[in-house]
């Protein structure tokens, strides 16, 4: 195989890898920005710069954590640029929002509302563990955090949720 | 469960923070203490839920790497366009052959986020295979020597000011008009060129028909 046909193929295995984690991508973006349109411009924009620095990626088993701290950064970003006004959870529901959107469950509505109405330092670890499969020690290395706050954080985001699946709270851990 | 029992405390911690991934001695004092055994039941059905809450459904989202303004405004001048410029491109692709070429892009998706132009001599490996030349004047991001209806036809992407349009250079599959079709949710067009044809697809909006041309005018078989 010849070196043009060689960077070819790792291309389009990178593309392939870049389309398998697009969703992801999109729900970790909603869910950090709340806001659907803007998660589609952080998408797009974490999409290019990790095809811009593919060749920073020496461990394709590491793509998920990699993009996903692309995207973190992408999404301070595009709000650093365009002073974007902060979402509000109302008007968002008002908006009728995808993640709002229901087959029937009115219970997961409740729950998605919920999660919309964590405080940011609360939804983002929780996000990165349950839909980005990270650690807690992965956690705290992207948010610059202890561990031990990374374990605070999201057992408060667990229990603040508690109630929207209509269990009772426990008491906090501090 | 009591708060004045440290053990508690620090299990109730690690069920609420991580309940798929605790420390041994927690899980074994869970197994041991009804609260925190049944704390950890009812956490583990609630990330249960977590989980189908976070995966929220995306046929709303945008598919494309073009924004929505735009595509809107190029959807609208190409209508204006139809409607000015006359019925032949009314006419609809043979719908084998368009299914194909459809179903085919589908496959490449990826192909799509391209964004770093190829270098010529890229471009021309592909295009060797195939036996044609294109001079093409936009930014070729993706090419690829795909197999198709037996033969091997180069497959390429470039970069347009309206997001990236897919080219197929179809020198076996002549045609008796100029075809437009919408497939699989991608609207392209085919035009007679060289001995066979060309289609240029978009996967948002439709084909702008003069870019088609220009880039049909740059192929030489």
């Amino acid at each position: 195989m010849n070196p043009a046909s060689r960077g070819t193929t790792v291309g389009s295995a990178f593309t392939r890898m870049l389309e398998m984690l697009r969703p992801d991508l999109l729900r970790f973006a909603y869910w950090l920005a709340r806001d659907r349109s803007i998660a589609e411009d952080v998408v797009q924009e974490t999409m290019v710069r990790a095809w811009k620095a593919r060749t920073e990626l020496k461990d394709p088993a590491a793509a998920r954590p990699w993009l996903f701290t692309i995207l973190r950064r992408e999404h301070a970003r595009i709000y650093e640029r365009k002073r974007l006004p902060t979402v509000d959870v109302d008007e968002v529901e008002a908006l009728g929002d995808p993640a709002l959107a229901s087959d029937g469950d009115a219970a997961l509505v409740d729950l998605r509302r919920a999660i919309l109405r964590l405080p940011d330092e609360y939804r983002e670890p929780l996000v990165l563990q349950v839909l980005g499969g990270h650690s807690t020690a992965e956690i705290a290395a992207q948010l610059g955090l202890t561990q031990a706050a990374v374990l605070t954080r999201l057992f408060r985001a667990r229990n603040r949720l508690r109630e929207a699946y209509g269990l009772a709270a426990v008491e906090d851990v501090e | 469960m009591t708060a004045a029992n440290p053990h508690c405390r620090q299990a109730r911690l690690h069920i609420g923070a991580d309940p798929q991934h605790l420390p041994e001695e927690v899980r074994a004092h869970a197994a041991s203490c009804e609260a925190c055994g049944r704390l950890l039941e009812e956490t583990r059905q609630l990330d249960g839920r977590l989980r189908q809450a976070l995966e929220i459904p995306l046929s709303e989202f945008r598919t494309s790497s073009a924004p929505a303004p735009r595509r809107l405004a190029l959807a609208a001048s190409v209508l204006l366009a139809l409607l000015v410029g006359g019925g032949f491109w009314f006419l609809k692709a043979t719908p084998a052959l368009a299914g194909e070429l459809a179903e085919h892009v589908t496959h490449e998706a990826g192909s799509w986020n391209m964004n770093e132009p190829l270098s010529a001599a890229a471009v021309g490996a592909v295009l060797g295979k195939a036996g044609v030349q294109f001079d093409s004047s936009l930014p070729v991001v993706y090419a690829s020597a795909c197999p198709f209806r037996g033969r091997t036809i180069p497959h390429l992407v470039v970069q347009t000011a309206q997001g990236p349009l897919t080219v197929m250079l179809l020198q076996h599959e002549p045609i008796s008009g100029a075809r437009e079709f919408s497939e699989h949710g991608l609207s392209g067009v085919l035009l007679p060129a060289g001995p066979g044809s060309v289609a240029v697809l978009a996967r948002d909006g439709e084909v702008p028909r003069e870019l088609a041309r220009r880039i049909v005018s740059e192929v030489r078989w």
